[in-house]
């Protein structure tokens, strides 16, 4: 998770590099022509101002001079007639009026020459004691542009965000399922630039679901093949050993017959596990199963078995119910007891149960026989393991089975000695929030 | 009771016929549909055991013709193929059981004979378990062809019990069936009356007590 979480934040961080010089030069170029222009129309202002005052003392307008302004009149042929004897003129230009710019006495002077046929007026200005009105336009400029800057990149991070939505909606998606969930992804709301990846991640499933399903397949049709001649050859073994002839044999052909039951047990195991496993049980066949009649199933099922084993075999129901696939909670428990029954002595007792534990339906099986020692109870839910120097005959698929069901139906597993600290009790708690069908029971 | 075998495994067929017949009953079979349907129309049976993977028309095709034909005949369907939709299929058809291959050959008998029980209650309205023969038109019990006297109440659970013969009547069914009589009873007071039927059933029958759940009724074996 925290990977994928890396990966998200890293296109986002990879748009943001690349935003962010071009950006930034784009804000240079634009204060650069901001302050170039506002520091023209600046100028123009002013030297607007001297050329006023050009005007008024060429016609003679009584003046004060204000300060840091000089002035001086001359006739057109250059004789001064009042002001700054030593303040230059601005050079001639196409009209009347023209400017330029000049040093007295180490400052920088602004010019304005007035030309009229009598007379040449100059107007000058210390360039200092003009408002550094440029300045001002300039750390303006910079702090408007900083702050767009600024708002560009956190639009571009909030809308990177929003783009990569349909990307993390299509990893939640994918998070939320089981290992054996191979539906394909809803690819309706995703955007078309993801829809490739989903639809490559479904082909993938696909494939998937396709592959598990042709072993499945395999599985389930080779068990399907054996059960025929199993079925012949347990039927006659039942049959012969029944005749009064075969009383002599009568030893070998209950070896036989066990034998031939074993494979028989084997072939069925070999199909639930076919069964449980195939991805399409998911969503087929899962509806509200009330536990009651499942476990009053697998007990009437098992009555004669637990009659012939000298085993008192009995029920404890609370009403409860539970979304499921009922054919593999009859695997599941159907395993369970088989299991409670082989490895309980004759006389002892098996109990199944159901109901609610804080309100999380649950199935159980629970015998007073020899128990499984605390460090092998992790190992017997593996495929094909049997504890070492049991004397019941198995395949060892059964807790695979059960451990297999009880995923699929996203509940969990756990083996604890039975009452006293004796036997076994094997618990499938369902982790369905079933508060609300447990008021409607 | 003669039982109709359509099964085309060989070693199959030969091994419920030779089981049946050790249960006491009269087995015939047939290898494929038309041969059962000669079969059928020759003589009177009273199950037919059908297998679904027949060569030629399959078992659930040729039951489909049976129940189209009007035969009441009960079926069984025996397959290695347990699918749910199979086993719908089947019982929509008109199949009255459904047994998975490999089975027991106790359970085999057990089927059958609970089959044939049902078919009989149908067409005569007695029942017959072991040794009890039970005239539920007459409301009257028999135990080694004498008449059993029973109460009411009694005769309710005896009634609820062999209708549902092989199968676990949970006590709450069996308040249900008492209770409507008259007026409510307790589950302790329905322990009470299912121990004076089996004293007055004796040794006829088996009558188990499933701990938690309720009692079943069995022939003996």
């Amino acid at each position: 998770m925290s990977a994928s979480t890396a990966s998200v934040t890293s296109i986002r961080r990879r748009l943001l590099l690349f935003l962010l010089p071009p950006l930034t030069l784009l804000m240079l170029v634009g204060v650069f022509l901001n302050y170039r222009t506002a520091t023209l129309f600046v100028r123009a202002a002013y030297d607007q101002k001297l050329a006023d005052m050009a005007r008024a003392y060429a016609a003679q307008t009584p003046l004060v001079t204000p300060a840091g302004i000089l002035f001086s009149i001359a006739t057109p042929g250059g004789q001064r007639t009042a002001g700054n004897a030593r303040l230059p003129q601005a050079a001639a230009g196409s009209s009347l009026l023209s400017y330029g710019d000049a040093s007295l006495d180490g400052h920088d002077l602004r010019l304005a020459t007035y030309r009229t046929p009598t007379a040449v007026v100059t107007v000058a200005e210390y360039q200092e004691s003009r408002p550094h009105l440029g300045r001002f336009i300039l750390a303006g400029n910079w702090l408007v542009d900083f702050i767009q800057l600024d708002v560009t990149l956190l639009i571009a991070w909030i809308a990177v965000y929003f783009g990569l939505k349909p990307l993390i909606q299509v990893r939640r998606q994918i998070e939320a399922r089981s290992a054996r969930e191979l539906r394909p992804l809803d690819a309706t709301s995703v955007p078309t630039e993801v829809r490739p990846l989903v639809d490559a991640l479904n082909l993938l499933f696909e494939m998937l679901t396709g592959a598990a399903q042709a072993q499945s397949r395999f599985v389930a049709d080779t068990a399907h093949q054996l059960r025929t001649p199993i079925a012949g050859l347990l039927g006659s073994l039942q049959v012969l050993m029944r005749e009064p002839a075969a009383a002599p044999l009568q030893s070998r052909l209950t070896l036989l017959y066990e034998g031939v039951a074993t494979l028989s047990h084997s072939a069925n195991q070999l199909l639930a596990l076919a069964r449980a496993d195939s991805a399409t049980s998911l969503t087929d066949g899962f509806r509200r199963t009330d536990l009651k009649t499942v476990v009053e199933r697998i007990v009437e099922r098992n009555v004669d078995r637990a009659v012939e084993c000298g085993l008192d075999l009995g029920a404890e129901c609370s009403p409860a119910s539970v979304n499921a696939n009922a054919r593999l909670l009859d695997d599941l428990l159907g395993n369970l007891m088989d299991n409670a029954f082989k490895y309980t002595p004759s006389g002892g007792r098996v109990t199944v149960r159901c109901g609610y534990e804080a309100s999380h339906p649950y199935l159980e099986v629970e015998d007073d026989g020899p128990g499984i020692p605390e460090a092998q109870r992790p190992r017997v839910l593996e495929r094909f393991y049997r504890i070492p120097g049991s004397p019941a005959s198995g395949c060892g698929l059964g807790l695979a089975i059960v451990d297999e069901i009880a995923r699929q139906h996203d509940a969990r597993l756990s083996i604890e000695a039975g009452a006293e600290g004796r036997g076994t009790r094997i618990r499938v708690l369902f982790n369905h929030s079933t508060a609300e069908t447990h008021v409607a029971d | 009771m003669r039982i109709l075998v359509v099964e085309d495994d060989f070693l199959v067929a030969d091994a419920i016929r030779r089981g049946l017949c050790m249960s006491g009953f009269a087995v015939d079979c047939a290898s494929d549909a038309e041969a059962a349907a000669a079969a059928l129309a020759a003589e009177h049976f009273d199950l037919a055991l059908l297998d679904i993977a027949l060569p030629g028309a399959d078992g659930l095709t040729f039951l489909r013709r049976l129940r189209n034909a009007g035969t009441h005949l009960p079926v069984m369907i025996l397959t290695a193929r347990e699918t749910l939709a199979t086993k719908v299929q089947a019982l929509d058809l008109g199949a009255d059981d459904f047994l998975v291959k490999p089975f027991e050959q106790t359970e085999l008998a057990a089927r059958c004979r609970a089959l044939i029980r049902r078919s009989n209650l149908k067409s005569s309205g007695q029942l017959t378990l072991g040794k009890l023969r039970i005239d539920i038109t007459g409301r009257q019990l028999y135990v080694n062809s004498e008449p059993v006297e029973l109460t009411n109440r009694e005769w309710l659970i005896v009634e609820c019990l062999a209708l549902n013969a092989g199968r676990i009547v949970t006590k709450e069914r069996l308040q249900q069936a008492v209770a409507s009589w008259d007026q409510a009873i307790t589950p302790n007071a329905v322990e009470v009356h299912v121990s004076r039927v089996r004293a007055k059933l004796g040794d006829s029958v088996v009558l188990r007590a499933v701990r938690g759940l309720g009692y079943r009724l069995d022939e003996p074996r």
